[in-house]
This record gives C-alpha cells, structure tokens and sequence, in this order.
C-alpha cells in the first residue's frame, strides 16, 4: 500500500504576464524517487522552490504527511521546511563555515540541538557522504563535488521526510558527477524519498520510480521510466529524450 | 635647556592628560558607532518599509549635517528642552551617531554583496530571517566591511579633536590652551599632530590584525 508523503496539488505561479507554472499537481509515495526532466525555462526549477515555498507559489495547495501547510504561518513554514531538504545546482554552502560547521548549523540553530551533540552527527553524515577527511576545510578549499555531498550532508542532517533536488550535478565537471550521483543512489537505496530535476538520463531511467516530462510550466507526460523514454506518447518528450540521451546518456 | 624644562613640565602632563581624555572620547564613540551601523545598515537592508524609510533618515541626518553643527546642537541645543548633557557625554553622543551613520553605509553594501544562495539555503533549512541574518549573513558582511569600517575608525579618531569645540577639552584643546599661553604654537601643534598620527598608525595596525583574525579561504583579498 503506497504511503503519501508529499502531495501537491494545481500549484501555479506567475512573473508579470509570464506563466512559469501552470497547475502542477504531484503525489509523492514513501521511498519515492521522482525525477522531473524538461527543457529550460520548463518550470522545474520554480516547481521545485515552490514545493518549500522559497518561491511563493499564486495558487495550489501542499500536504506533508496529509497535513496541509499554512506557509503564511511563520512557524508553520520553518517547521516544514526542516522536514524538506534542499539541494541547489550550486551548492549554497555557507562561505564562513567549515563543512562540520555547515552541516551542524542548522541542527544548532534552527533544531536547537546541543553543539557537542550536533558535531557528532555532522561528523557522521559526512562520513555518510565520503568526506571524513574533509570535515575542517572551508567551501573554497573543496572542489564542486565534495561541496554538493557537504550540501547533500546537511540537508540529511535535518532528518528530511523528503528531499528536493534542483539539478545537483549540472554545475559540475564531468569527472565529479559521479561521485554525487553514488551518494544519491545510495540515498535511494536507503529509502529516501526524493524529487530530483537532472538531465542525467541514464541514471533516471535506471532509479527513476517516474519520470515527469515538464513543458511551458506544466506536466505534459509522466510515466515509469521504459514507458518515458522509449514509448513516450507525446512527440515533444521523445524528440526532447532522444537529445539529451545523446548527450549524457551513454555512460551508464 | 628652558625648552626643555618647558617641554617637561607643562607641555608633556597637559598632552597626557589631554590624551587620556581623547582616548576616552575615541574608544566608546569607535564601539557604539559600530553597532549602530550594524543595526542600521541591517534595517536598511532587511526592515520593513516604515523600519527602512526610518532608518535611511537617520543615515541623511547625521550623515548631512556638519558633526560640528550636529555637537552644538547636543550641547548648546538641547537645554532648550531641559536637557543637560556634560560636554564629555555630548561629545560620545554626538561622535556615535555621526559614526554609525557612516558605517551603516559600509555595512549595507557589504550585506547587499553577499550572494542570495546563501539565503535560499539557510531558509531551506527552516531558519527564520532573524536567526539567518545573525548566523550567516552579519557573520560573511562584516568581514566585507570591515576595512570600510576601520576607514571610518580612523576618521574618527580625528574628528574627535571636535570635542574641544563643546569644551570637552582633549588633546587638540590642551594643546590650544598650551600654545595661546606661550604662543609656541609651531611646537606644540607638531607634537599634537604626530600624537594623532600615532595614534592612528596604532589603531590601522589594531585594525589589521583584526582582519587578519577573521580572515577565511574563500574571503581573502584577490592578488592579480
């Protein structure tokens, strides 16, 4: 029996005249890993931010855990947003702190957890990521992967219902995809439930539990993966699956 | 030699005395200035509309007006409305606020410069906007700032030879009632100034240091 956890429902959102989003709807179950491809300036990214309400969305409404979230209420958004994880294209660390300390801040701070108590689970999670040794460096002193597994640490550090991912890998260089792509798989192997925007084909077709075509602010196709990327019925996401196979879809 | 016994004997126990007072102007003024900027360049950046439109008239007062208009104001001005400020009290009044109306302006190009991933990223993780300026935004500006500041320290440092103007007398007025007395003004105004110059060289090696202490890879200067 699939377990709801994240429901969001005609979730829109205009700039000006432009619509970015238009009505998109969205039921996330338990251990889910929904990966949401598309052109750019399809709305991912605004989808994305809306869920957690960095973008305010005009319409829609989202459940947690089939309780409505009243983002109006200060209180209520800080709450659910611990329960969010969020992962940018460009790792957002913070510049001033060391990786322990990004990743201990937001227990200190927001959870108000004791430092001591904190430390040893930033340390621990960052074990999780691969990074032991790296704990005492500074984001500068860290290359784009090792960051975007510190911002992958920190955000598990908040023990997220859920976890947003707003293309991780795009801002990398080819050879460090990989080691980000490892923490998320393992992450979904450990049940984690997830919404990822990437254009990383051939690792969404191999973990993906649906692929979400998106187009001018909406969802023009969703499927399981051999459904989307070999049977799509919609000409726009065959053409737009067969490109970006041919660019990131040979290595498996 | 009577130079000397001159020098000696009233000279060097007036400037001293003198100089403590200076100091006593320059350190608290130095240190509520800075957290006035703080706060107000904070508000002009972060505040409401009404907190933002008061805190930008505080920054045009104090910033538009002559500091020795502004000192008048505080000493002569104020008995009007029964208030009596003593000459030392209305000095550090008067150099704060002019101080924190400057560093305000530092520290409100600092915090504009911080890049707004690091918002979005602390407000991902659930912090309110006040934990999220204390914890990562005010701790990545100030060190942007802070060479602005130390300008603006230094400055003051000078400026609070003003303080002579509303008889609080440091070391510029002693030096004044020196040199009218003996008319050796050439001599005494040298040695006054090179007592500011160390002063300042002091407090930019003071000011240094402190840069040095905060400095963190990734927020070094940029040799090209």
């Amino acid at each position: 029996m699939p377990e709801p956890i994240l429901r969001i429902e005609n979730v829109s959102k205009r700039y000006g005249k432009k619509e970015v989003l238009r009505g998109a709807s969205l039921t996330v179950n338990k251990g889910d890993l929904k990966i949401l491809i598309g052109p750019s300036g399809a709305g991912k990214s605004t989808l994305l931010q809306c869920i957690n309400f960095l973008v305010r969305p005009d319409e829609g409404r989202i459940w947690l855990e089939e309780k409505e979230v009243h983002y109006a209420h200060k209180r209520d958004l800080y709450a659910y947003r611990q329960k969010v994880g969020m992962i940018f294209q460009d790792f957002n660390l913070f510049d001033h702190l060391t990786a322990l300390e990004n990743v201990r801040i937001g227990m200190v701070k927001v959870k108000g957890m004791a430092k001591a108590q904190a430390g040893e689970r930033a340390v621990a999670e960052l074990e999780r990521v691969g990074l032991k040794e790296h704990t005492q460096k500074y984001p500068a002193q860290l290359s784009g992967g090792q960051k975007q597994r510190v911002s992958i640490a920190r955000a598990l550090a908040m023990d997220p219902k859920v976890m947003l991912l707003d293309e991780p890998t795009s801002a990398l260089d080819p050879e460090l995809i990989g080691e980000v792509l490892a923490v998320i798989r393992d992450l979904g192997e450990n049940g984690m439930t997830m919404i990822m925007a990437t254009h990383q084909i051939a690792f969404a077709g191999s973990l993906a539990s649906e692929i979400i075509f998106m187009e001018d602010g909406r969802i023009s196709e969703r499927g399981t993966p051999e459904k989307i990327l070999f049977q799509a019925e919609n000409a726009r996401t065959r053409e737009f699956c067969a490109k970006i196979a041919e660019f990131y879809g040979e290595k498996r | 030699m009577e130079e000397w016994l001159y020098i000696q004997n009233e000279v060097y126990p007036a400037l001293l005395k003198g100089f403590w007072v200076s100091l006593a102007l320059i350190v608290p003024s130095a240190i509520f200035g800075l957290v006035i900027g703080i706060i107000v360049g904070v508000l002009r950046v972060y505040g409401n509309r009404p907190v933002m439109a008061a805190a930008n008239a505080f920054v045009v007062l104090f910033r538009g007006i002559p500091l020795v208009v502004q000192l008048f104001i505080w000493y002569f001005g104020l008995p009007y409305i029964k208030i009596y400020l003593a000459p030392f009290v209305a000095a550090v009044l008067g150099f704060s606020l002019c101080s924190g109306a400057y560093h305000s302006e530092y520290v409100r190009g600092a915090l504009m410069s911080i890049r707004r991933g690091q918002m979005l990223a602390a407000q991902s993780l659930g912090f309110s906007k006040v934990k999220m300026i204390f914890s990562i935004i005010l701790p990545q500006a100030i060190r942007r700032a802070l060479p602005g500041c130390g300008n603006e320290i230094i400055y003051l440092i000078k400026y609070s030879s003003l303080a002579y103007m509303i008889t609080c007398v440091e070391l510029t007025g002693e030096g004044k009632i020196l040199a009218s007395n003996s008319f050796k003004y050439t001599e005494i105004f040298l040695i006054i100034g090179a007592c500011y110059l160390a002063m300042t060289s002091v407090a930019s090696l003071l000011l240094s240091r402190v840069e040095d202490r905060l400095r963190l890879p990734g927020f070094e200067h940029q040799r090209i």
